[in-house]
């Protein structure tokens, strides 16, 4: 058992560095470098290749691409990701605000999410393949049929334009009091939950139907065990697994769909951020996000295969299967 | 359908054909795509044309009024899913090809193989879709091509990961052990034991895939990352129109109708005929 956990954490380190990997050569090396995509054309045209020699050697951008990547890395995993090109200013002290924000919306999305879906899910498995498991699966596809822009616009239409109860965008600044931020956090999150739950309760719903066709679930019924006994404590935690092997898959999904709800509102956060870097082709902040959200993605998908080593004996037992 | 006794269906076309859903999904999807492929014929102006005055009201000019420019908004909202539509056609069946032969591959050869795509498959799944795409503009630009290619890298992994779970219960099978007695090359092994094997998940991941994309496409036009303006599409027209959510709403809901009426259709169906194909599309659905 201790091989297996530390096996996931190796991988997982394993993951980050190719992720860095790969955000490091997307970015820097093809085909021009970090100051070629910031520099417009009009500054290109202004500057004299000995002026931009001088930037380069000032940025280090200079030394190999290996050694600024090793640079780069080392400096990211301690929460230094440079400075920008453009400005200056550290990378750090632009985003840890936005940061902040945007784990706000995630968690809140997450806290909401979980137990709506598990009630539903729940519902729609206890009357399988009749009235409310049809009206759950189609709510569902729907659900996951609406992208966050529209169902966000929807939203700002409804509550805050024809009935002004909630304010149509957000106009805090980064740094706002976490109790302001929850106050107008509504909306954004009632965006974004549309799709988690939808996800997350068809998974839940799935994993309680196989879970009830089982062996173990029909011994328990021959046994005399009462159906609401059988789902809560035997079909539910079963099937907990499959949902939780989908965590990184949950996780990615919900940041994407972050990034789109924090340009909807104009919620202060990293994803409102990152779309800002990359029209503003700010390379090292572009970077950053990138790369925090893939180390958002693989520590929560850690955690769930932990959970689920700790959850079911037969994935103790087979240590060496992934 | 070779065989069929005459005036019969196949049990799992009569399954779709009964499933009032389904048969609602693939109207859409039918309707989407005729529209889509007939819009250069129907449209009462260009789509770029500046047909009339900025924000004109419905009339018997323009049936949907004009937009913030004074484009025909009916012309620029039947062409509005071409692009897109296109754009995911084409990246998804990318991801389609090359998925099925890394994950047969990876199932096929094991050992070092299996890792090497495997870790390469979790390297992706950490970075979320738009994400991914972000980091790649800065250095590719924005085009067309590109968005092909980040479509299809961003829907490799998936294909991947469920080929090489079907493939890997076929693969302790018998007619497999006999393929290698008769001395077939992997390659032959592949194509001609493994495919057609994993054909109809093929089909299913490629439906799946192709909403999924649709919505993605949509939405990175919508953050002003996918497709360029002066193009129609129905993402760009949200972002453009949402300036004027206010005075006029229609500008947003008209295309968000149109997208939204084409992926429910898309995944209605998809689920439909999964179901009655014995296969379960709900573990591969996921946005972004």
């Amino acid at each position: 058992m201790l091989s297996a956990i530390l096996r996931r954490i190796g991988l997982s380190f394993l993951i980050l560095v190719l992720v860095s990997l790969f955000v490091f050569v997307a970015t820097e090396i093809l085909p021009g470098d970090a100051l070629d995509v910031s520099l417009t054309d009009d500054d290109l045209a202004v500057l004299t290749p000995a002026q931009l020699a001088e930037m380069r050697a000032a940025l280090g951008l200079d030394r190999p691409a290996a050694v600024r990547y090793v640079d780069w890395l080392s400096g990211a995993l301690v929460g230094d990701f440079g400075t920008t090109i453009l400005t200056g200013a550290p990378v750090g002290d632009i985003i840890w605000g936005p940061l902040r924000n945007s784990i706000l919306l995630a968690v809140l999305t997450t806290l909401v999410a979980v137990p709506v879906a598990m009630v539903i899910g729940i519902i729609a498995a206890w009357w399988r393949d009749r009235a409310p498991d049809a009206i759950v699966s189609t709510g569902a596809v729907v659900g996951y049929s609406l992208p966050e822009f529209v169902s966000g616009n929807a939203l700002i239409l409804l509550f805050a334009i024809w009935l002004p109860i909630f304010p149509a965008t957000i106009t805090l600044y980064t740094q706002g009091p976490m109790l302001d931020m929850l106050v107008v956090a509504v909306l954004p999150v009632a965006t974004i939950i549309i799709g988690s739950i939808a996800y997350l309760s068809r998974l839940l719903r799935l994993g309680l139907v196989e879970s009830l066709a089982s062996d173990y679930v029909e011994r328990a019924r021959l046994a005399g065990v009462s159906e609401r006994r059988i789902v809560f404590v035997h079909a539910v935690p079963a099937s907990l697994v499959p949902t939780l092997n989908a965590a990184a898959l949950y996780v990615a999904g919900l940041l994407s769909g972050i990034v789109v709800v924090e340009t909807v509102f104009a919620w202060p956060g990293l994803g409102l951020e990152l779309i800002n870097a990359i029209r503003k082709r700010e390379v090292a902040v572009v970077q950053a996000a990138v790369f925090l959200g893939a180390v958002g993605v693989v520590i929560m998908n850690l955690m769930a295969d932990l959970s689920i080593i700790a959850l079911d004996p037969r994935v103790r037992r087979n240590t060496g299967r992934s | 359908m070779p065989g069929a006794i005459p005036g019969t269906m196949p049990r799992a076309m009569r399954q779709i054909l009964r499933t009032p859903m389904t048969v609602i999904g693939l109207v859409l999807v039918l309707v989407h795509v005729a529209v889509a492929l007939c819009a250069p014929w129907i449209i009462p102006y260009g789509p770029s044309q500046l047909a009339g005055m900025p924000f004109e009201p419905p009339g018997d000019r323009f049936m949907l009024g004009t937009d913030v420019l004074g484009r025909d908004y009916l012309s620029r909202l039947l062409m509005g899913g071409r692009i897109t539509l296109t754009v995911a056609l084409v990246g998804v069946l990318i991801a389609i090809v090359a998925g099925a032969f890394l994950g047969l591959c990876a199932a096929w050869f094991g050992g070092l193989t299996d890792e090497v795509i495997m870790r390469l498959v979790d390297t992706k799944v950490a970075i979320p879709s738009i994400l991914l795409v972000g980091v790649l503009i800065p250095g590719f630009g924005q085009s067309v091509g590109v968005l092909i290619f980040v479509i299809a890298l961003v829907y490799v992994a998936g294909v991947i990961r469920t080929v090489r779970a079907q493939a890997l219960t076929i693969k302790p099978q018998s007619f497999v052990a006999a393929s290698v007695l008769r001395g077939e090359s992997s390659l032959s092994i592949m194509l001609r034991e493994f495919l057609p094997n994993v054909a109809d998940l093929l089909c299913v991941e490629f439906a799946i895939r192709m909403s999924s994309a649709i919505l993605l496409v949509s939405s990175l036009s919508f953050l002003g990352l996918g497709i360029s303006p002066p193009t129609p599409d129905w993402g760009l027209m949200v972002s453009e129109g949402v300036g004027y959510i206010h005075t006029d709403p229609w500008l947003v809901i008209y295309p968000s109708i149109a997208l939204c009426t084409l992926v429910v259709g898309l995944n209605l169906a998809t689920e439909g005929v999964a179901n009655a194909l014995g296969l379960d599309a709900a573990r591969g659905m996921v946005k972004g």
